[in-house]
């Protein structure tokens, strides 16, 4: 009675070919069970995890969008630090995401260029530097109601855990409208404003140390940023 | 000559033979009766509490389904929903507070549960895996609560939601990706809420019931920890 062989070197006594180095008919369909399954898992896990993760490379464009009359933003007579709150839309299809509030600062100087050290306005972002709550306006500058933390009028931390000073916006007067046209995170380097592309509240944009170190290592830290952005401007 | 009466069916034999006849299709009844009927060691009020976690976890999931039917997860309608739920809906009320402090509920059993594994020893060998898949569990729900306090969409979900995101983005390297992930984007948008309703009603669940099936299959199999006593040898001698 002929014997069913068990592996294939049975067969190597009947068959003239070289069938030890052959993959037996178990090994093959194995193999092609776990292949096919790793081709689905590949075909339903990759676009699921690009469709997923794709958001995480995204940048926003800032928009730029109208404050209203120059003549709404003025300085207070009695000289103290009074900025004006301006509700805008960031995004005009998404204004129940996208409401956002600029405290303008009027400063009493003459330049309408927002760069010069005599500009205009100061245009802070309400965005506490913590972590993102709205900060209101005090006479010694900025308060945030979340977690405490304090700025003075130039938007830098002087108490509680903002980790940078409030973010600014670039403005410019056009028609006799206040517009703000981009956006960006601040730091002070020397008691001089510095910007930087606008980063989330709680990351650095600048670190203590050597120049080496403070404008390479946060953006390793934290590689991302909101908003697309050309050149960044330098304060004059 | 007359036909014989038939006997009327005994009830019993009528409820056996149903059993029989589902054990002999599915091994249901069997299943049951190992999973239900088991040796266990003495235990007490403190045991009680991973059963009273699957108890509150079917609460979330069945008024969680409930809320949805009604619920609109976009940035227009989500409040209005809720509202809706609250205000206008036949006991639309009672099931949101349901799932509102069943949640509650369910993150404090979840932490009397983990003291008393803790404190029993039951982490150690042979349930280091039922330890794990709680832990995963445990994440999860702390995911549910993340997830689940934005979608009411009122000015303390929302704060609350950016705060949260923050968090996670002052993670060096990863948080701002992960950040950007929860947020669908680089800012809090329309697609945000819709992201934290799959995960909070979708994703994260489906991970909290297979973690829950390994978990219980990991306790019956190696049956439940009795509380750490000395040896009785050891009593003996004192």
């Amino acid at each position: 009675m002929a014997e069913i062989p068990a592996s294939s070197h049975a067969h190597a006594h009947t068959a003239p070919n070289d069938i030890d180095s052959a993959v037996t008919r178990s090994q093959f369909l194995t193999l092609t069970t776990v292949g096919l399954g790793a081709m689905i898992g590949a075909v339903i896990g990759v676009p699921a995890t690009a469709y997923v993760l794709a958001p995480v490379f995204d940048e926003v464009k800032f928009e730029p969008v109208s404050l209203g009359p120059v003549s709404k933003f003025v300085a207070d007579p009695s000289g103290q630090f009074k900025p004006i709150a301006a509700t805008f839309v960031e995004d005009p299809s998404l204004p129940e995401t996208s409401a956002a509030l600029a405290w303008v600062y009027n400063t009493g100087k003459p330049s309408t260029d927002w760069l010069a050290a005599d500009a205009m306005f100061i245009v802070f972002s309400n965005r506490c530097m913590h972590l993102g709550c709205p900060v209101a306006a005090a006479l010694s500058g900025f308060a945030c109601p979340c977690h405490g933390g304090q700025y003075n009028q130039e938007g830098q931390r002087i108490a509680g855990p903002p980790i940078r000073p409030l973010d600014r916006y670039e403005w410019q007067v056009k028609d006799d409208q206040l517009m703000v046209v981009n956006r960006w995170s601040v730091d002070f380097v020397d008691g001089k404003v510095k910007y930087y592309p606008v980063k989330m509240p709680g990351q650095p944009v600048q670190l203590p140390g050597p120049s080496v170190v403070n404008d390479t290592v946060p953006d390793i830290l934290y590689p991302n940023v909101t908003y697309e952005h050309g050149t960044v401007p330098q304060a004059k | 000559m007359p036909l014989p009466i038939p006997a009327p069916p005994d009830p019993k034999q009528m409820i056996l033979g149903a059993e029989d006849w589902v054990e002999y299709r599915t091994g249901f009844p069997t299943l049951v009766r190992r999973f239900l009927f088991r040796n266990v060691p003495p235990t007490g009020w403190f045991h009680t509490l991973g059963s009273s976690l699957l108890t509150v976890f079917i609460l979330q999931a069945t008024t969680g389904m409930l809320l949805a039917m009604t619920y609109d997860p976009s940035p227009t309608g989500a409040y209005e929903s809720i509202r809706y739920i609250t205000d206008y809906q036949t006991l639309g009320w009672l099931v949101r507070g349901m799932h509102k402090w069943g949640a509650s509920v369910m993150v404090i059993l979840l932490f009397l549960h983990m003291g008393r594994t803790f404190f029993y020893g039951a982490y150690k060998y042979p349930r280091e895996m039922t330890w794990l898949t709680g832990s995963i569990i445990f994440l999860s729900v702390m995911g549910m609560g993340l997830t689940g306090y934005l979608l009411v969409w009122d000015q303390r979900a929302y704060w609350a939601s950016v705060v949260a995101v923050n968090i996670n983005g002052t993670a060096p390297v990863l948080g701002p990706f992960i950040s950007k992930f929860l947020l669908a984007g680089p800012i809090f948008g329309a697609q945000t809420i819709s992201r934290f309703y799959a995960l909070h009603m979708l994703l994260i669940p489906g991970l909290i019931g297979a973690m829950i099936f390994v978990h219980m299959w990991l306790v019956v199999k190696l049956g439940v920890t009795p509380w750490p006593s000395r040896p009785a040898s050891v009593e003996e001698e004192r």
